[in-house]
C-alpha cells in the first residue's frame, strides 16, 4: 500500500517527506504540498509551482536516476526561509547527474523535431526563483527557491 | 483525469479534460489521445476543468499536436486557467497550439 512507503516527518525548522523511487509515490506530492500550504500559508501560484517542479525532477530520478529500481530513497524538504520565500531540496542516491547542465534545446526545435529533451528544464527555470545542484557523498541534491512576491 | 468528447458543428471534436494532467492523468487518456490524433482534423482541447498540467501532460499535447498537425489538420487550447496557460507558455507549446478564452475565437481558427 502507497501510505506505507513515505513518511512525512515534521521538525523545528523543515519538514520531511521520504520517498521510495516509484512513480505511484508520486501521488502523495499534492497532498503534501497542501499540507505545507496550509501550514505555512504558502500562496496558491507558489503551491502551483511547487506540484510542477516535484513532478518534474521526482519523475526523472525514478525513471533515469534510478532506471525504475523501486525502493529507492528520495528524500524531499521543505524550508520556510524567510516570508515569502521557501526552499524545496530534493536528495537522491542515483548516479551523478546535474539536471540543469542539459541543454536547453531552442523551442521550434523541441516541437518540430523528434526530440523533447529540455522541455522539463524550460519548466524548472520558468517556474522557480533559484535551481542549485550539488553532488553530495550519497547522490545528488537539487535546491529549488521559490519567492512569492506580495 | 477524465476525457470526453464530443463532436461539434464545422467537424470539430472537442476534447474535454477533466481534473489534473499529471502523470497518471496523462497515463489515463493516452490511448484515447491517440486514437483522436490519429484521426481527427479539427481538434479543440478544452481545458477549462484542468486543474494542473505538468511535463508529461504537455508531451500529451505535444505528440497530439503533432499528428495531426502532421496530417494536414488544426489544433487548439480553450479555456486554460493562469498556472496551465503559464505552462503552455513558458515552454513554448502554445506555439504549437494556440489558447484561445473565447469560444467562438477558438472554433473560428480551426475553420
Amino acid at each position: 500500500m502507497i501510505w506505507m512507503t513515505a513518511d512525512s516527518v515534521k521538525s523545528a525548522s523543515e519538514e520531511r517527506l521520504t520517498l521510495r523511487g516509484q512513480m505511484a509515490d508520486l501521488a502523495l506530492v499534492p497532498g503534501w504540498i497542501e499540507y505545507l500550504a496550509a501550514e505555512y500559508a504558502i500562496p496558491a501560484k507558489t503551491q502551483y509551482a511547487m506540484n510542477l517542479c516535484l513532478e518534474e525532477v521526482l519523475s526523472n530520478i525514478i525513471r533515469h536516476g534510478y532506471a525504475n529500481t523501486p525502493d529507492r530513497p528520495i528524500l524531499i524538504r521543505y524550508k520556510a526561509v524567510q516570508e515569502n520565500s521557501s526552499l524545496l531540496v530534493i536528495d537522491d542516491e542515483a548516479p551523478p547527474f546535474d539536471p540543469l547542465a542539459a541543454e536547453e534545446i531552442p523551442v521550434e526545435q523541441t516541437l518540430d523535431g523528434t526530440r523533447v529533451g529540455g522541455l522539463g528544464l524550460r519548466l524548472l527555470r520558468s517556474f522557480s526563483t533559484s535551481l542549485d545542484y550539488e553532488r553530495t557523498p550519497a547522490g545528488n541534491r537539487l535546491s529549488i527557491g521559490f519567492s512569492s512576491a506580495p | 483525469m477524465e476525457m470526453g468528447i464530443e463532436e461539434l458543428p464545422g467537424e470539430v471534436t472537442k476534447v474535454v479534460f477533466n481534473g489534473r494532467f499529471d502523470i497518471a492523468g496523462a497515463e489515463a487518456v493516452d490511448l484515447k489521445m491517440n486514437v483522436i490524433a490519429g484521426s481527427k482534423k479539427l481538434v479543440l482541447i478544452d481545458m477549462q476543468k484542468v486543474s494542473f498540467l505538468g511535463s508529461m501532460g504537455l508531451r500529451t499535447i505535444v505528440s497530439a499536436a503533432r499528428a495531426v498537425r502532421g496530417r494536414g489538420g488544426k489544433i487548439a487550447v480553450f479555456g486554460p486557467d493562469q498556472e496551465v496557460e503559464k505552462v503552455l507558455t513558458m515552454s513554448g507549446v502554445n506555439a504549437l497550439v494556440p489558447i484561445h478564452h473565447d469560444f467562438q475565437t477558438a472554433i473560428a481558427s480551426l475553420q
